[in-house]
Parts: C-alpha cells; sequence; structure tokens
C-alpha cells in the first residue's frame, strides 16, 4: 500500500440474499484526490459507500482508511446525502456542529471552527437561522460543512445535489470545487450526472449493475482550475462519449 | 333527595335503565274520559317507597279513577323539582327542603300532600362502635362523616353539628352522590354515616346485622322535626287540572292504605312490577315495614300538612342561609286535593 | 416537517421572508397584527356568545330557575369566589398531578413501545381496553382503594391523559428519518447521545400533539373523578356544582361550569404555549440569542454569496 493512499478495498463484497449488491471489488483513492462514481441505480454504489462508511458490514474482504482496517466500523468518514438531513429544530450553527454533538459534546473550539466555515462560505449571517428559513442549496451548503467540520480527510457525498434544480447545481458544483481546493480533503462522489462527474472529479469510477461492480476507471485529462467553459472542450466531450457508451452500452 | 342505600344496590344498572326508562302503569285503561298523569319519582330507579303508587296501579285504584300514571325516574335527585316547573312531568315526588330552595330560586311548585309525617333522618355507626346523645362531641369531632351532598343532608348535618358544639371544620365530611354510604361505613371508610331509618335499617336487617346498628335519630341531636317527602306539582298544573290532582292523592291514599294492610302483598306487587330494581323482596319488605310508622301524624292522620311545619322548615334553612327569605307557609302547600 | 425542500422558490420566499423580519418596524407591526388577530378575535367571538345567550333568555322570557342570565352567572361566581378559589385550585391540582403523571407514564410506555415491537404487540391491546373502560365505573372500586383523597382524581386524570399521549410519541419515534439516523451511525453516535439529540426532538410535534388532546380532556378527568369519588374535608369543584344543582341555585350551575370551562381553556392554552416555547423552530426562522453562546454580529449588507 503506497504512502499517499487514504481508501483501500480489498476484495470488498456484500449481497443480499441471493441479489449481488456488490461483486469482489478492490479500490485505491489517493488522499487529496476528487473521485467520481457513476452508474445507473442498482449499480451497488450505495452499498459500496454503506461499507465504506460502516454502515453495512461486507461479507467479506476488508476497508483500509488511512492504514488503519476499519472494516464494518463507523466514525471515521464524513458522509453526505442528497436528503440534507438538517435538524429542524436546530439553527444553521448547531446543525454544522452535529457530529460534535452526537459524539462527544460540542466545545467552544467547534463552535468557532462552524462560525469560522459558515462565513468563509457565504452562510455566516445566517448561523442563528433554523434551517426552514433557507433555500434548497443553501441547505445543501450547511450539510456539506457538517460534513467538513468532521475533520475526517475522507468526506462520501452521495449525489449531494441530486434535488436541486440545473442552475443552483451548477452553482454548488463551483462552490464545491473551491471549497475542497481549500480544505484539502478526499471526495468519494456518487452522481448519476456524467457531466457533474467529469466537471468535479480527477478519475471516474463507471459501475454497472446486476452484479454491481466497477466496470471502468477513467483519468480525468482535465487541468484545474476549471471554469464553466471545460464543458465543452474537446477532452471533456471525449470522455463523457466513453461514460456514456458504457453506461447505455450499444444504444 | 337521595337517601337510598344497601349492600345490595346495583346503582349502575338502575341509572342506566332509569334515566330514560318510563314505565307505563295505566295497562288496559282506554276508556275515552282517562287521564294521562306522569309522575316523576325523587331517585333514579325504583325502590320500596313507591309501593304506594304500584298498589294503586295494580289494585286498580287509578284506572278507576280515570287516570293512567306514568312513572317516570330522573337522571339525579335534584331533577324532580325541574321536571315539575317545566311540564316535563304533573306530578312528583321530593323532600320538603326541596320545596324550600325551589321556592326561594322563584320556581312556581306546590306540595299537595305530606308522604311521611316526622323526620326519621339518623346518624349510623358500625356495629360495635358507640353512638349516643350524650357524648355527640366526642364521638363526632375529627371524624368522616357521609353525606349524600343533597339539600335535605346538607340541612340537616348543621344542626347536628351545632348541637354537638362542633364547626363543619372539626369534623370530616365526605359528600358522595352515588350513595356508597353502607358500603363504606362496613368498609371503616366513614366513621359516621347519615340516612333516613327505613332505608339504612332495611340495609343492616338484609346484611345480617339485624339490631347491631348504632342509631343515632336526627331529632334527637338538633334536626326539626319536620316531614321529609311529600307529593308535589306545579301551580300551573294544580290551577288547570284540579279534578285530576286530586283523583291522584284520592287513588293513592287508598294505595297507601292497602299497602300499610297487606305490606307482604304489597312487597309481591312491586317485585312484579319492577322485577330488576336491583333489591330483594326481603329489603323491599322490610323498608316498606319500616317506613309504615311514619306516614300517620300522632291523630292518625295521612298526607295532611300543616302551616307549622312549613314554617319550621323555612326557618331552618334560613338559619343555615340555604335560602335568603321565609315566605308564608301558604307559598309551599295546600290540603285541597287531599280526600 | 419535510427536510428536503425541492422546491426551492418557495424556500426563497421565506429566506426572505425570514431577512425582512429582521427590520424591527416590520416585526413589531405583523407582530400586533398576530395579537389581535389570535386573542382579539377569539374574545369577540366569546362576547358575542355571551350577547346571543342574554337576547335569548331576554327574548324568550327563560325563567330564571331554567337558565339563568350570564351576568347572574357571572355573579354567582364572583360573589361566591372566597369559596370557589380553594376548590378551584383543588381541580387544578388535580389536573396537574394527573397530567404529569399521565404525561410521564405516556412517554415511558411510548418509548418502551417503539422500542420494543413485542411488547408492543403485548401492551396495545391493553392500552386500547383500558380506554373503553367507562371512567364513571371506576369511581367506586377506585375509590375503595384510594380512598378519599386527591389520589382517584389523580388517577383518573393520568387514565385519560397517558393514552395520547403515548400513541402519538410510538408514532413519533417510529416515524423519525431512517436516513438521519444512519448519518448518526456514520459518525459513530452513541445509542443514547441518537435518541436524545435526534429521535426526542424529532418526536416533539406528534407528542405535544398527545399532550393537547390530553389536555382538552385532562380538566374533565379530574371533574369526573370529583363526581364519582367522594371528596373529603374542602369539598371540590364538582361537588360545588352539584349542591347549587340540587338547591336550585341554577345561577351557580352555569357560574360554575364558566369556571370549570376557563380552568380547561386555560389548562388547554397552557400547553399550547409551552409548545411555542419548546419548539421555536416551528414559528420563528431566526433562533433568539442565548446568553450562552454569543457570536459576533454579521453585518447585513455584506452577504457572502
Amino acid at each position: 500500500m503506497s504512502v499517499n493512499e487514504l481508501l483501500q478495498l480489498d476484495n470488498v463484497a456484500k449481497s443480499f440474499g441471493s441479489t449481488v449488491a456488490l461483486e469482489p471489488t478492490s479500490l485505491s483513492i489517493e488522499d487529496g484526490s476528487f473521485v467520481a462514481i457513476v452508474g445507473p441505480s442498482g449499480c451497488g454504489k450505495s452499498t459500496l459507500f454503506n461499507v465504506i462508511a460502516g454502515l453495512l458490514k461486507p461479507d467479506s474482504g476488508e476497508v483500509h482508511v488511512a492504514d488503519q482496517v476499519v472494516t464494518g466500523t463507523s466514525g471515521h468518514v464524513g458522509y453526505m446525502l442528497q436528503k440534507d438531513l438538517l435538524m429542524p429544530w436546530r439553527t444553521v450553527e448547531d446543525n454544522i456542529t452535529m457530529a460534535a454533538r452526537l459524539t462527544r459534546g460540542v466545545t467552544p473550539e467547534d463552535r468557532a471552527e462552524a462560525r469560522r466555515v459558515a462565513h468563509q462560505y457565504g452562510l455566516g449571517e445566517f448561523l442563528r437561522h433554523y434551517p426552514h428559513a433557507l433555500s434548497g442549496g443553501m441547505r445543501q451548503r450547511v450539510a456539506f460543512m457538517r460534513t467538513l467540520v468532521t475533520r475526517h480527510p475522507l468526506l462520501l457525498l452521495d449525489e449531494p445535489f441530486g434535488a436541486l434544480d440545473a442552475q443552483t447545481r451548477l452553482e454548488m458544483q463551483q462552490w464545491l470545487l473551491q471549497v475542497w481546493k481549500e480544505a484539502q480533503r478526499t471526495v468519494l462522489f456518487i452522481t448519476h450526472d456524467v457531466d457533474e462527474s467529469i466537471f468535479l472529479s480527477d478519475r471516474v469510477l463507471v459501475m454497472s449493475p446486476r452484479p454491481g461492480r466497477i466496470i471502468a476507471d477513467f483519468a480525468n485529462p482535465l487541468e484545474r482550475p476549471r471554469s464553466l467553459d471545460v464543458l465543452t472542450d474537446l477532452r471533456f466531450v471525449e470522455l463523457k462519449s466513453q461514460i456514456l457508451h458504457l453506461l447505455h452500452g450499444d444504444s | 333527595m337521595k337517601i337510598r342505600s344497601t349492600g345490595a344496590l346495583a346503582l349502575a344498572s338502575s341509572l342506566a335503565a332509569g334515566s330514560l326508562a318510563m314505565l307505563s302503569l295505566g295497562g288496559g285503561a282506554s276508556a275515552a274520559s282517562v287521564t294521562n298523569v306522569t309522575f316523576a319519582y325523587d331517585f333514579p330507579g325504583p325502590d320500596f317507597e313507591l309501593i304506594p303508587l304500584v298498589v294503586a296501579q295494580d289494585q286498580g285504584f287509578f284506572t278507576r279513577a280515570g287516570l293512567n300514571v306514568k312513572v317516570v325516574f330522573p337522571p339525579d335527585t335534584s331533577t324532580t323539582t325541574k321536571l315539575l316547573v317545566t311540564g316535563a312531568a304533573n306530578i312528583g315526588f321530593i323532600t320538603t327542603t326541596d320545596m324550600g330552595v325551589a321556592v326561594n330560586a322563584g320556581a312556581p311548585v306546590l306540595s299537595i300532600g305530606n308522604y311521611t309525617m316526622s323526620n326519621n333522618w339518623a346518624l349510623f355507626a358500625k356495629p360495635g362502635v358507640a353512638l349516643s346523645a350524650n357524648n355527640l362531641k366526642s364521638e363526632l369531632e375529627g371524624k368522616k362523616i357521609f353525606s349524600y351532598g343533597d339539600t335535605w343532608t346538607e340541612s340537616m348535618l348543621p344542626f347536628v353539628l351545632k348541637k354537638a358544639g362542633l364547626t363543619d371544620k372539626q369534623v370530616d365530611i365526605v359528600t358522595d352522590p352515588t350513595g356508597q354510604d353502607f358500603k363504606f361505613l362496613l368498609d371503616g371508610k366513614v366513621n359516621i354515616a347519615t340516612n333516613t331509618s327505613n332505608y339504612e335499617v332495611a340495609g343492616f336487617d338484609t346484611s345480617g346485622l339485624k339490631g347491631k346498628e348504632p342509631t343515632l335519630l336526627g331529632t334527637a341531636v338538633g334536626a326539626p322535626n319536620i316531614p321529609i317527602w311529600v307529593y308535589a306539582t306545579s301551580k300551573s298544573y294544580a290551577k288547570s287540572n284540579p279534578k285530576t290532582v286530586s283523583a291522584f292523592m284520592s287513588a293513592v291514599k287508598k294505595g297507601t292504605l292497602w299497602a300499610i294492610a297487606n305490606p307482604a302483598k304489597a312487597a309481591v306487587e312491586f317485585d312484579k312490577l319492577y322485577p330488576k330494581s336491583g333489591y330483594t323482596n326481603a329489603y323491599n319488605l322490610d323498608g316498606w315495614k319500616l317506613t309504615i310508622p311514619f306516614m300517620a301524624n300522632s291523630s292518625g292522620q295521612y298526607f295532611t300538612q300543616t302551616s307549622a311545619q312549613w314554617a319550621t322548615m323555612s326557618k331552618a334553612l334560613k338559619s343555615i342561609k340555604l335560602i335568603s327569605s321565609v315566605p308564608s307557609p301558604s307559598t309551599y302547600y295546600t290540603n285541597k286535593f287531599l280526600p | 416537517m419535510d427536510s428536503n425542500s425541492q422546491d426551492d422558490s418557495v424556500s426563497t420566499v421565506n429566506l426572505d421572508s425570514a431577512t425582512a423580519s429582521r427590520g424591527l418596524g416590520g416585526f413589531t407591526r405583523s407582530r400586533r397584527r398576530a395579537v389581535l388577530r389570535n386573542v382579539g378575535i377569539p374574545i369577540l367571538s366569546i362576547a358575542l356568545l355571551l350577547l346571543l345567550w342574554q337576547a335569548i333568555v331576554v327574548v324568550f322570557h327563560v325563567a330564571p330557575y331554567i337558565a339563568p342570565r350570564p351576568l347572574a352567572a357571572i355573579q354567582s361566581v364572583t360573589d361566591n369566589w372566597g369559596a370557589l378559589w380553594p376548590l378551584v385550585l383543588g381541580t387544578v391540582r388535580e389536573t396537574i398531578y394527573g397530567f404529569v403523571c399521565g404525561t410521564i407514564l405516556g412517554i415511558g410506555l411510548g418509548v418502551v413501545m417503539a422500542k420494543a415491537p413485542f411488547l408492543h404487540r403485548m401492551v396495545y391491546p391493553v392500552l386500547v381496553l383500558s380506554q373503553g373502560v367507562p371512567i364513571i365505573a371506576l369511581g367506586a372500586p377506585i375509590v375503595l382503594i384510594l380512598g378519599f383523597g386527591i389520589a382517584p382524581k389523580v388517577v383518573i386524570v393520568a387514565w385519560i391523559v397517558f393514552f395520547p399521549v403515548t400513541v402519538n410519541v410510538v408514532a413519533g419515534l417510529s416515524h423519525v428519518d431512517q436516513d438521519l439516523l444512519n448519518l448518526a451511525r456514520v459518525y459513530g453516535a452513541s445509542k443514547w447521545r441518537t435518541f436524545f439529540l435526534i429521535e426526542i426532538p424529532a418526536s416533539t410535534t406528534p407528542l405535544f400533539a398527545g399532550l393537547k388532546i390530553g389536555a382538552t380532556y385532562a380538566v374533565t378527568g379530574a371533574i369526573i373523578g370529583e363526581l364519582v369519588s367522594p371528596s373529603g374535608a374542602g369539598g371540590s369543584l364538582a361537588l360545588y356544582q352539584e349542591h347549587a344543582n340540587t338547591n336550585f341555585n341554577v345561577a351557580g350551575v352555569y357560574g360554575t361550569t364558566m369556571v370549570m370551562t376557563a380552568i380547561g381553556i386555560s389548562w388547554f392554552l397552557l400547553i399550547v404555549a409551552s409548545e411555542v416555547v419548546a419548539t421555536p423552530w416551528q414559528r420563528r426562522t431566526v433562533a433568539r440569542r442565548s446568553l450562552l453562546h454569543r457570536e459576533p454580529d454579521v453585518d447585513l449588507t455584506s452577504t457572502g454569496h
């Protein structure tokens, strides 16, 4: 195992009854990278995430995070879903510090960090707001900040922008890239949007269902920083067509 | 008036059946001259004090008087007077103190005849417990005294306490309109029960405690000696239907005298008409026999009211502030419908 | 509450109004109107009801011993306030004790039933059975067991209150977003912290729904308790009314009914008010500043996006 690999899966497999949700899968994710996973529904993306996060115990194989075996245990990743899962009874600030509250209690440092992050990423004046007062995009930003302040180097984002409208989603993608660059974290990002996977990532994994498995692993040739112009870049279009071909077969 | 009790009393069932139950006593009467009379009893279910009416029906005294009498039972003991003033019932059975508070409130009710002639309300203790007029204060002080919370008990208790030299703060008055006095007394939940002797003694008798009940008659410890129950009607009904009222009282008198002469048969007739009263024949017969001695005055008269009894009643209620003024006795009663 | 708004335009409107509400003038004006609407209209409707009552009694010449005029009923209360007040306190005490006992029992049973499906199946039929028992029929046995004091009334109030609380707590705990619970697991949260920080707060709305149902019946329960179980020294509000009734004091009967109603409404409003205090997020867009943790005020003009 190389020193700069943050996450390593060794032949991790998971079945539910007779359904193979995830074939034996091995995978290495480099520290600091942004890896996108695309695939149709039922391809085992979420099972893969749940195994990494420790919500599911794999039938076989091992999960290593930062050279530690964490198979079947939790508390070592940041995790974010399409649903923002903000607690309506908590303010923005209290939602951001939720992980600390749930595990060890909130310290003044946690609060200071939550405020700093919120101010840095445009939610400074909404710290005392309740979630219902925020727009969908803002709520996802709060959910992401909550994931960020866990200080875990590995963040699992499961279609975080899937419920947003196209305009807001574009804004959020650019915002995420900025935060990722500044926060220096490793991101595993599930999406069904091929454009999104290419725009954001260093590497795109393509998954296929029945049985769930990784069928392709593309290095993203686009250099950073990226503007919206890359969407029309030839290399972008080429990669997109390869991925689409894999996803939709001969059609 | 709620002075009813027995260990075997099925109050819940009689409540359920009695609030709406209307039992026709009119039978086969179908002559053109028949007058319908609705009679309201004072209790939610039938018991032995209804025997004179039962006999008047069963022996045909009502039918021969041209009356078709329907007996109704009120949802609670304070409603009978209201049934009379609203016209829902024509003639009813209430207490003299009910008359007192109703007239004081301006309700046009009129008493048309006594049921009993004297006050047999009394205090009772558990068998074996001393109860005498001599040590009244020590026997009542700090004790739990049962009250039905009705006007009669509320009117009588203050006189007893006054006689004992106690205030109502020095005793614990347990008020229970559902009437479990006998049960509470035997269970030791209360020290003193209050009730009329015909009901409470019948309860002791039929519970195998005959003659063992420590009794203290209210009139021996300060309570005024006034009749307890009366037949009453509204002033407007009395004015518009004098013949009906007279015929009713006449038939009731025949029923009363017959039941006094034939108590056992009368009790059987009661059971026949009210097989689900919740009482045993032994209790009904015993209770009725215990009622009889109070029905005639010292001159052997039945039903006859006096101005003195009403004056005593109203002065007594005024003295305990239950009524605001003492009206003329004639406001309460008339004897003109008596046979 | 849907934590995942799909409709950004609506949320954005919320956001705008949230920002606007911080402007002081608009806030107080809308607040004053809300107070007028929420307090003024109910008072007006009650006044109209009393007026209608007075009109019916006067126009149809209803005798005072059948139905009193509202003023006479109110006067019967004010004239006898010295005697009534201790009884009111007694009923309030029975209501509070019974409500608290019923609530604790209700929450406890609700939690146990939500957490243990086996016990849920065991206990639920018994709960339903308990609510099928006519409370009136409980009077005699409860008195023989518990005597004449406050205990039987408290038991009857608790008996009435616990059921809606239990049902709503079970429903609330069973419907906590499973994804949120999974997220807590991913973070490595303990069961206890998850329970107190997520499951309990997520169930506050259904809990208060149950408490409000319980509150509407609690005072009725106390009055039923006073009717079916005798009261020792001092009496009770229900007996006071019973006495007024037997003594042909019709104004007193109506007046006592008004007092009982006032206690019932006050208790309900108190529960509603405690819900408002306990769930600020239901009505406020911005949390009140707490004294414990202050953050620097932010200049509204420099929005960061």
